[in-house]
């Protein structure tokens, strides 16, 4: 999967903004929207948020975890467990990444929540690497994910699916073949 | 958004060779040592080492992998496969020791899959081989996956001359991963840009046109 269909992924996550225009109530496939009222929040699809936020006809209002006292928190209690903690949003680096990009006037301490985030991520993605290690090094067949983001997984994935397909191949060597002497090949 | 035009057929690794394998066809020539159980009459030219017409029995010399396989047999013996040196009792002792330090690259450089192949010829070492080759690849599976994973942006030759060619696959698709979530953090993901197809498409275009 590429990074940009994750961040598309991503853009269904609702957020809160906050009108500077009234509208009446729009029916999407994907649900209703509105009515939009000026200054009334009103929960919005992040893509919608950020295409409104691009022509000033919005103010985007954070989401709760993105906070930098509560973003210090989750990157303590990531620091010290050695298990996945539950991430701040499923979706917590794409997140970051298009809301501070596009409409960081109305975040506070933008550059200290990236710096959290991108904090986080280099310590789950560190526990990510020991914790591949020690599934081929145990030789695990099956291992539990729990609280890892679509993105962590993306990171990794074509790697350790390769890598877990050449270490079945080395070990079905193990087992001596049942039709030994008979090369299907020739 | 994949731009490559070509993928690669990976290579079969196991006891099973892959076909349209590149890697898999080239890892057919290795040469090794093998002992010849009966005469071959009139094929003293393959044996650079003697002027003889015939390989007479007992004969020692270097066959490359397809010839061996298709001349061993088990029931009628024409030809017995000795083991390289890298996988004799005294290399398996140095890679159960540390895989780490061993150049691979030099080694094989299809180590893995020279190794699986090699289990076809009924060596009484044969699970031993096999043992090695998984551990080999687990004690040596760390080093590639950090190298792999961190190195952004930099020369990695140094990091890739000592692993073995199947090990390089991995280290390929782990730097493709890293390498597509950082051009997407720098907002580099989000431009389009024209497939090589296509590009390769207009030049031969204009060569054509051009008299």
């Amino acid at each position: 999967m590429d990074p940009l269909e994750v961040e598309f992924l991503a853009e269904k996550e609702t957020v809160k903004i906050i009108p500077n225009f009234s509208l009446d109530k729009i029916y999407l496939i994907g649900g209703d929207l509105g009515p939009f009222n000026p200054g009334l929040p009103v929960d919005v699809p992040v893509w919608l948020a950020l295409n409104l936020k691009q022509r000033q006809k919005c103010r985007i209002v954070p989401p709760e975890w993105m906070d930098v006292d509560k973003l210090e928190e989750t990157r303590d209690l990531e620091r010290k467990e050695d298990t996945f903690t539950p991430a701040p949003s499923p979706y917590y680096m794409e997140l970051t990444k298009l809301l501070l990009n596009h409409a960081s006037d109305n975040i506070p301490k933008a550059d200290e929540i990236r710096t959290l985030v991108k904090d986080i991520w280099d310590t789950r993605i560190a526990k990510l690497r020991l914790s591949a290690d020690s599934f081929i090094s145990q030789q695990e067949a099956h291992a539990q994910l729990d609280n890892l983001t679509l993105m962590e997984i993306n990171t990794i994935r074509t790697f350790l699916l390769d890598s877990l397909n050449c270490m079945y191949k080395l070990r079905s060597n193990l087992q001596p073949a049942s039709s030994k002497g008979q090369y299907a090949d020739f | 958004m994949e731009t490559q035009s070509y993928f690669p057929v990976p290579p079969g690794v196991a006891v099973e060779e892959n076909f349209l394998s590149l890697d898999d066809i080239l890892l057919t020539h290795e040469r090794l040592p093998v002992r010849t159980e009966c005469a071959f009459p009139r094929l003293g030219f393959l044996d650079k080492s003697t002027d003889t017409q015939d390989i007479s029995e007992g004969t020692k010399m270097e066959l490359p992998l397809w010839l061996s396989k298709a001349l061993y047999e088990r029931k009628r013996r024409v030809l017995s496969v000795e083991l390289p040196k890298v996988y004799r009792e005294g290399w398996r002792t140095v890679f159960n020791a540390d895989p780490n330090v061993v150049d691979l690259h030099k080694m094989g450089p299809y180590y893995y899959s020279l190794g699986s192949q090699l289990l076809h010829f009924d060596s009484p070492e044969n699970p031993d081989i096999a043992q090695t080759l998984l551990q080999t690849f687990i004690g040596r599976f760390r080093r590639t996956m950090d190298s792999s994973q961190n190195a952004y942006n930099e020369d990695t030759s140094a990091l890739v001359q000592r692993l073995d060619s199947l090990e390089k696959v991995l280290f390929r698709s782990g730097q493709s991963g890293l390498n597509d979530f950082q051009s997407w953090e720098k907002g580099r993901a989000a431009q389009l840009t024209a497939s090589t197809l296509v590009l390769n498409y207009r030049k031969r275009k204009l060569a054509e046109v051009q008299p």
